[in-house]
């Protein structure tokens, strides 16, 4: 049974190239959504896609082959060459929170839309001309 | 027209951001030596935290004290979603009567479950948050479990009401108490949220001095904004 | 307890919190927090700035951990200046909007808190010597922006801000990716690091442009630039009248400011200079035209500003000792003028919902010292003297003219020329067309002449005698072309621990 640090090495480039391709590949479904759809709610679900792709992409460089968690668990103290970088994993925390902060509002922001105008498709909401 | 614009438009961004990323090999050792001397940031926190600051998980640290101001940000950033939430829905207490969250009652298998589910859900959050320093999570991961037990209550009974004044109190005072600890560093230490009573061992439930006491109380804030936030945009009155 | 730069974020984030309980005891109590706040910040002002004069830049660590490890707040004269600017101004803008939707309180209450909050968000942009807390303190500022501009129900507030949001969400999106991008490559989060190391060339070409191109799309977002500043004529004309002030005050100087930041002090290209000239070339020509073809006087008032804004990015572009003196006294200029604009130009189109130009006939009789605000407000703006928009002018002419940039001082000169056009126009209104009896107006209460009166004063008196502030500036202007200064005073403090 291959080890995943086996697997790894070998198949660098396929490793490399699907993760860093599917967080990108969530950002450009997101920006997709948040173009070219016209209800309201998709378009912010589609940011809320864009989030989840930065913050796989933010997490995706801080990992170290062949690194573990940096906790200093009893009888794993020893380890503290092969953690992964902790930084990136405390600013994506960080990120998280307020993508679903901003979420939250432009949730609200669609709710009230939707009572004032009576339809959440934004191409008739345009009021607010040139 | 506009279609195959965007569309060629997404195509030049999806080959632009690959192409810099690729650039940035995946699994490279960037934290540099750790046990000698460091050079980057985060070998100086994987060197320091277990001996300066007893602390086992080095994430909490560098959430709670090394960018601890980060984290006050991201508290007042939930705050302020909260607040913009109540004024931009302009709740009424007119609105309250007769609002109707559900149109069909859940199934008895989801309300029997919730009711049996929830006070373990919410056991789980406490402890995640108060373990925050020596296993994996914290205030804010502790905070969204309890809030998704909350949500499953609300989902699952037509009446379950959440009082708005109860989490308002508990969102205010762990505010308070999380400012208040930032100001007791400064003015014991000349340092705004340095860390103080250093107590404890490594790996034992009070360590790491005042960064489990922050942890909890976000953790308590979390959980209150979460659940008002969810509450205030599941109680809204569809329009006839 | 020493006075230091974090109690600019530390004390309204404690007011913020305590104020839904203290409104439990005493409503009255509540409304006047954030007003305390605001005084007691411009008294910290005071004090820090007189510390600067005397002994250089401060900077100040957070939570005890030496600067590249920790966090470090730096106060020098340019950001010290611009967290004073902000703290006076959200004063007065506090003061203007104290009576502000007086019926509903539970709304004025979050009104209040949210507009505290704006300016501490503006104010920690400028102070963090830190650049995932920069991206921290921009969100804050944009969450409480959004919930402002949708503010009242009746206007298309909700619009206005959801294309706010949706474009201000890029600009988060780019910040994110470029300070992602500089981590794997510098190892670092600390802005005074970073210039270091890039000074020492650990930056490749290639990446350097793409992350300098990412921080430029992020940051001109907020700092509208052309052609990232289409929410920002619906966003003014939307919010509130205090608010819109707030966004020309405060707001877009901090998003001027971070811009600023990173291209003089973090990074290093060549033609980074160019390119600031001819975006701010391009805003201001295309913001100052459209100007022209606006009825509501709020949009107006709107494409303005980002014209100015086009026309500080060009000062700091030319990059001279000069050029950088005049644009720091642009931003100083633009401030105080535009406030007094939105704040006397929200009380002439009070009882008007659309906010039409053509309603102010004869104001000039009715609301009489309004009137003469906003015209003095006018005057300034176009840099006529006796104000003092005249000096600031006057010197970004000077030092275009000593690079011979002779096409630049002409575009200024006939962008000067459409300015005066529409801004007389109104003024013309409010003075020389015939009243109409049947429009009724809102005469400003007290509290809101007040900090009209003040600004009014302070533009004729810095007109009159701009050595009140140029000393200041000059100091501002070295410091912020001195990277190694800057360097040195963050890394080399010594931290007991």
């Amino acid at each position: 049974m291959h080890s995943f640090d086996q697997v790894f090495t070998q198949y660098q480039d396929i490793v490399t190239t699907g993760v860093y391709g599917s967080a990108i590949g969530l950002i450009i479904i997101g920006l997709y959504a948040v173009l070219l759809k016209k209800n309201l709610t998709k378009i912010v679900i589609g940011l809320s896609i864009i989030d989840a792709g930065i913050h796989l992409l933010f997490v995706a460089i801080g990992y170290i082959q062949g690194g573990t968690a940096p906790i200093f668990s009893p009888g794993h103290e020893g380890e503290i060459q092969k953690m992964v970088d902790p930084v990136p994993q405390a600013l994506v925390l960080t990120a998280i929170v307020i993508g679903f902060a901003v979420t939250a509002v432009a949730l609200s922001l669609v709710i009230r839309l939707y009572k004032h105008h009576n339809t959440s498709n934004i191409d008739q909401i345009k009021s607010l001309k040139w | 027209m506009k279609k195959v614009f965007v569309l060629i438009l997404l195509a030049v961004v999806g080959l632009y951001l690959s192409n810099t990323f690729n650039l940035i090999s995946f699994g490279d050792n960037r934290v540099g030596e750790v046990v000698e001397e460091t050079t980057t940031v985060s070998g100086y926190y994987l060197k320091e935290t277990p001996t300066k600051s007893e602390v086992a998980n080095v994430v909490t640290a560098i959430v709670v004290n090394y960018r601890g101001f980060d984290t006050l940000g991201e508290v007042t950033v939930l705050f302020l979603a909260t607040t913009g939430l109540g004024s931009i829905l302009f709740r009424r207490k007119e609105e309250e009567e007769g609002v109707e969250r559900l149109s069909k009652p859940a199934s008895s298998l989801v309300s029997t479950g919730s009711r049996i589910l929830f006070p373990l859900v919410v056991l789980l959050g406490v402890y995640v948050f108060i373990h925050g320093h020596l296993t994996p999570g914290g205030g804010f991961q502790g905070g969204a479990i309890i809030a998704t037990g909350f949500l499953l209550m609300l989902i699952s009974y037509k009446n379950y009401k959440v009082s708005h004044s109860t989490l308002g109190w508990v969102e205010s005072f762990a505010g308070i108490s999380f400012v208040l600890i930032g100001f007791w560093g400064l003015i014991s230490s000349h340092s705004f949220l340095q860390n103080i009573p250093q107590v404890g061992e490594l790996n034992s439930l009070i360590s790491g001095g005042v960064i489990p006491i922050i942890y909890i109380a976000v953790g308590f804030k979390v959980a209150a904004e979460l659940t008002g936030v969810l509450d205030i945009l599941l109680n809204i009155k569809p329009k006839k | 307890m020493v006075i230091s730069p974090v109690h600019y974020i530390a004390v309204p984030l404690l007011a913020a919190f305590t104020m839904p309980l203290i409104a439990k005891v005493s409503k009255e109590l509540a409304r006047v927090i954030p007003g305390l706040v605001m005084m007691y910040l411009s008294f910290v002002s005071v004090v820090l700035m007189q510390q600067v004069i005397q002994s250089g830049p401060i900077s100040e660590v957070i939570a005890g951990w030496q600067a590249p490890w920790g966090i470090n707040l730096m106060f020098t004269p340019f950001s010290g200046f611009l967290a004073t600017l902000m703290s006076f101004m959200g004063l007065l803008i506090w003061l203007y909007s104290f009576n502000f939707k007086k019926v509903d309180f539970s709304q004025s209450l979050k009104y209040q808190t949210l507009q505290m909050m704006m300016v501490t968000g503006a104010t920690g942009i400028v102070l963090t010597g830190d650049i995932f807390n920069l991206f921290v303190f921009l969100e804050i500022t944009a969450i409480t922006a959004y919930s402002l501009t949708a503010f009242y129900r009746e206007r298309d507030g909700a619009e206005a801000a959801f294309k706010y949001l949706l474009i201000g969400s890029f600009a988060s999106v780019f910040v994110l990716l470029a300070i992602m991008l500089l981590y794997t490559q510098l190892g670092t989060l600390n802005m005074a690091e970073i210039a270091q190391k890039i000074q020492a060339g650990e930056l490749s070409g290639t990446m350097k442009t793409t992350i300098f191109a990412l921080f430029l799309i992020g940051f001109g977002i907020e700092a509208e630039m052309f052609p990232l500043n289409a929410w920002a004529p619906d966003a003014y004309s939307q919010a509130p009248g205090p608010i819109g002030a707030a966004f020309a005050s405060i707001v877009v100087k901090a998003g001027v400011y971070a811009l600023i930041r990173i291209t003089f002090t973090l990074f290093d290209i060549q033609g980074a200079h160019m390119y600031l000239i001819i975006a701010g070339l391009v805003t201001m020509v295309i913001a100052e035209v459209s100007a022209v073809a606006q009825t509501n006087l709020k949009r107006m008032l709107a494409y303005s500003s980002i014209g100015q804004m086009g026309f500080v990015l060009i000062a700091f572009g030319i990059g001279t000792k000069e050029a950088v003196f005049g644009a720091i006294f642009l931003m100083f200029n633009h401030a105080i003028i535009k406030g007094l604009l939105f704040m006397t130009g929200s009380y002439l189109t009070f009882n008007d919902t659309n906010k039409q130009i053509s309603s102010l006939r004869g104001f000039g009789k009715k609301l009489p010292l309004v009137s003469l605000l906003f015209a003095i407000g006018a005057f300034a703006i176009v840099g006529l003297p006796p104000f003092s928009g005249f000096w600031s002018k006057l010197y970004v002419l000077t030092a275009a003219g000593s690079k011979e940039m002779i096409m630049l001082i002409l575009i200024i000169l006939g962008v000067s020329v459409v300015e005066i056009i529409y801004y007389f126009r109104v003024v013309g209104k409010l003075y020389f067309s015939k009243e109409e009896n049947d429009i009724e107006v809102q005469k400003p209460s007290i509290n809101a002449m007040i900090p009209m009166v003040i600004l009014g004063l302070v533009i004729v008196a810095v007109g009159i005698y701009p050595d009140l502030v140029t000393g200041f500036f000059e100091r501002a202007t070295d410091m912020l072309l001195d990277k190694a200064h800057y360097i040195e005073v963050v890394l080399t403090q010594n931290v007991v621990n």
